[in-house]
């Protein structure tokens, strides 16, 4: 057997400033030319076994470490993280904070121009890393001209620009809207059959992950790992929901229509089961079971936009006459590419910009001309990255911060702080410091911070983003809670399972107009409309087409009302 | 701010073509010519040249209008406030006194007027070239010819890396304070006291610090992944050579600066004052 490039012994890491070890008596072995996914929920340990695998252990984050990691048969300490970095390559989750030069070209000569590369060489060598990652047109372009996906591209070039025989991917898909990481995926697929480095992919959105062949998921839990095997194995067993990761929709589906399977029947590749006769047979038996249909009642519109129109510059209408009801109490997703204009179209809502025709809304009051902070008592804005919204140093505060500046007295505000804490399952942090929170749970603050103001339209800006399936679940139920108290929620996302699980109406945007837009279920299995807005096709929807089944929405609302049963029971 | 995020305005005329550090020496000239001197005969004519050089450059004036404004601003302001403070000071540089203006506590005499012209002069004539400097600069080239003219290249580098966040911290600010206002703090107008107003601009730039600490946690991870700070040298993708014209523009500014100390040496160049 040949000798791994990676190798963990006995391993157990301690950041010098917490009290407890990250990572626990870690034994693995990688070897060369495997394509590993790492998965687990968030506090698992998978970013700092990364960090262990790429050198910032012990080079930039220090603490105690015991036991034995060894990178081509030498320890850590024996090399520097130059020497590491000219083994493992990594491209980072945060693709802004990746991107250091100034045009993709110069990124991509970074390392070589820390190398010493004379500057003549670099051109040729920069060129062909961009070939390799089909970005070659793009060479002077700034990253601002980039989307997130061409940006992790020139990241990947990069990388790949210093002949590494390792590349580490940190949640390679966070970023991303769904075509785009499903390109991404197939990318690493074709670069790992053409060079056969070592990947290893940092993820926990397996699903995605496993459309491309993984040789080996290795899942943490609690900062051990819980299990090692082929995507086969790990599918056919419950390890996955057992440690709070999602598998994959259509494995869901398949084992609650009660079909069995094993390793051998390869459940990774979905065809394997979906053409089995007796597979269809319990599906259909499945579908047929469920009760038929769910009927939205129209509620009245809490909030209605009327042929908005909205530019930057005057010239060019990036939000094109569109016309959307929130009603009470709704549930509503909002999807779409990067750039369809979903961004701007919640600042519409919250007043940041001003409508430049159409009228919009709230009850009967036309409120165009409300300012930012008027509109903020009745539509409540939690932004994507949670850095933005936090400007007070204790939880407390923080979510104190909008009820007193609304000048409630001081016994008042420190009951709904309490009760919100307790809703949002915060209340045991309640006298911590935020910096001492995870990214997931500082979202979740700002989140309790919004909600502690009553507003009675909550817009949620990718509210999944770096939580994990289990928070996420956690976290969304109680969301279904306040929708079922009266409180309308406008989810901005990617996430298509958040949508088909959590939404009742789903809204389509592309290019600033809606391309679709009805029962979730419905539009989510209009394939023309998906494909056009850059998303992704569920498994689900899948599954029903390669089974057969006439009516590919059924399956899916029959598959979303046995969730909402299993929940809530 | 354009859509890149950075500055510099991309263009091909010999600004833009001419090396970073050529151009730093340049600029540096300039700037110790002007303030050598304080004789309006000298500043007219630089700052005469300085619009014609800023003409060339094909910089569009819709990007540098703000920069340009908060100079005259500012200028206007130091010239006013130059005015009431100090009324009679240009007659104690000149030794005479023509009255203009009784002001009661002194009197505004027509040496000041001139002296505050002259002054305001002396800062406009810096004006176009400290455009020029900042408009046609690339942020990376110049690093890279700071590097080589001795500047060690992690200190250059960092010139670049500042140049590339600081529009990016501008865009943060304002998603802060939208989100702030969302939540009831007031900034504008008539949204409470002027006291309140201060402190809420002042809460918005915790997260601003916080988030730009993250960011450099991020960016000098990457940077160390890819191996800067390695040699002892590296070396630049975006360098240009110097060419002819970067030498002869050289040539010419060292040639200026010591005709401009020669000159100031014989005695010219003190404040000049027409009407005595």
């Amino acid at each position: 057997m040949t000798e791994p490039i990676i190798s963990f012994k006995n391993f157990s890491f301690q950041y010098r400033s917490l009290s407890e070890p990250t990572l626990k008596d870690i034994n693995l072995d990688i070897f060369p030319g495997e394509k590993i996914l790492i998965a687990g929920p968030s506090g698992s340990g998978k970013s700092t076994l990364a960090h262990c695998i790429n050198g910032l252990i012990p080079f930039t984050y220090t603490g105690t470490i015991s036991g034995e990691y060894q990178l081509k048969g030498k320890r850590p300490d024996e090399l520097s993280i130059f020497e590491i970095s000219r083994t493992v390559g990594t491209i980072l989750q945060d693709q802004d904070g990746q991107f250091i030069g100034l045009s993709v070209g110069e990124d991509v000569a970074f390392a070589y121009e820390n190398e010493c590369m004379p500057t003549s060489d670099m051109k040729a060598r920069v060129e062909s890393a961009l070939g390799v990652v089909d970005m070659l047109p793009y060479m002077e372009h700034s990253p601002h001209d980039l989307s997130g996906g061409q940006k992790q591209r020139v990241s990947l070039a990069g990388v790949l620009s210093m002949d590494v025989d390792v590349l580490l991917f940190d949640e390679p898909l966070a970023n991303l809207d769904p075509a785009s990481g499903k390109h991404a995926m197939e990318l690493m697929e074709e670069l790992h059959q053409q060079h056969k480095q070592t990947m290893i992919i940092i993820e926990h959105r397996v699903e995605d992950v496993l459309e491309q062949p993984i040789d080996r998921i290795i899942v943490m839990s609690e900062g051990r790992i819980a299990a090692v095997g082929t995507p086969d194995e790990l599918l056919a067993s419950s390890v996955m929901h057992e440690h709070g990761l999602r598998e994959p929709l259509y494995i869901s589906a398949l084992k609650y229509a009660g079909v069995r399977f094993q390793a051998e029947d390869h459940p990774s590749k979905l065809t394997e089961l979906s053409r089995r006769a007796d597979v269809q047979e319990k599906l259909r038996t499945w579908l047929d079971d469920g009760d038929r249909g769910m009927n939205i009642e129209t509620a009245a519109p809490l909030v209605s936009m009327k042929q908005v129109r909205f530019s930057y510059d005057g010239e060019e209408d990036v939000i094109q006459g569109l016309s959307l009801d929130i009603g009470q109490g709704e549930r509503i997703a909002l999807l779409g590419n990067n750039g369809a204009g979903k961004s701007t179209l919640s600042h519409l809502l919250t007043g940041i910009v001003k409508p430049s025709a159409g009228e919009i809304y709230f009850r009967d009051e036309r409120i165009n001309k409300w300012s930012i902070r008027r509109r903020g008592k009745h539509i409540g804005y939690v932004m994507q990255n949670p850095n933005h919204m936090i400007t007070q140093q204790m939880i407390k505060d923080e979510i104190a911060l909008g009820l007193r500046m609304k000048g409630l007295p001081t016994d008042v505000v420190q009951e709904k702080v309490e009760e919100t804490l307790r809703i949002c399952g915060l209340y045991g942090y309640r006298d911590w410091p935020i910096t001492a929170l995870s990214y997931g749970q500082k979202k979740r603050v700002t989140i309790a911070s919004i909600l502690a103001m009553e507003p009675e339209l909550m817009i949620l800006d990718e509210p999944t983003a770096g939580q994990d399936y289990k928070h996420y679940t956690e976290f969304m139920d109680f969301i279904v809670d306040l929708a079922d108290r009266g409180m309308s929620f406008l989810f901005i996302t990617h996430d298509m399972h958040l949508a088909l699980e959590y939404t009742d109406r789903a809204f389509v945007l592309h290019d600033g107009a809606c391309i679709a837009q009805g029962e979730t279920s419905n539009v989510l299995t209009n394939v023309a409309a998906i494909q056009q807005a850059n998303l992704k096709e569920t498994s689900l929807g899948v599954l029903a087409r390669e089974a057969a089944i006439d009516a590919p929405e059924a399956f899916v609302r029959r598959f979303i009302q046995h969730e909402r049963k299993g929940r809530r029971s | 701010m354009s859509k890149s995020g950075m500055l510099y305005v991309d263009k091909d005329t010999l600004f833009h073509r001419m090396d970073g550090a050529a151009k730093l020496i340049v600029f540096a000239v300039w700037t110790v010519i002007v303030f050598l001197f304080q004789d309006l005969r000298v500043f007219v004519p630089l700052f005469a040249i300085g619009l014609i050089l800023l003409f060339l450059a094909q910089i569009p004036y819709k990007r540098i209008r703000l920069l340009v404004w908060i100079m005259v601003v500012f200028n206007l302001f130091n010239s006013i406030f130059t005015l009431l403070i100090t009324p009679s000071y240009g007659s104690e540089v000149t030794g005479t006194a023509t009255v203009v203006l009784d002001l009661g506590y002194n009197v505004l005499t027509l040496e000041t007027c001139f002296y505050v012209l002259t002054l305001t002069m002396k800062y406009m004539s810096l004006m176009p070239i400290t455009v020029l400097f900042i408009f046609t600069t690339h942020p990376t080239r110049f690093a890279s010819s700071l590097n080589r003219i001795g500047v060690p290249y992690k200190i250059a580098y960092a010139f670049n890396i500042a140049f590339r966040y600081v529009p990016d911290l501008q865009t943060e600010f304002r998603n802060i304070s939208n989100a702030m206002q969302a939540r009831g703090m007031g900034f504008g107008k008539g949204e409470g006291s002027m006291r309140d107003r201060v402190k809420h601009f002042i809460s918005i730039a915790i997260p601003l610090v916080q988030s730009s600490l993250h960011r450099i946690e991020v960016v000098s991870n990457a940077m160390d992944l890819r191996g800067f700070g390695r040699h002892q040298k590296r070396t630049w993708y975006s360098a240009t050579a110097w060419r002819r014209a970067d030498y002869i523009i050289a040539a010419l500014s060292v040639v200026a600066i010591l005709a401009a100390i020669a000159v100031r040496l014989s005695g010219f160049g003190r404040f000049w004052y027409p009407f005595s």
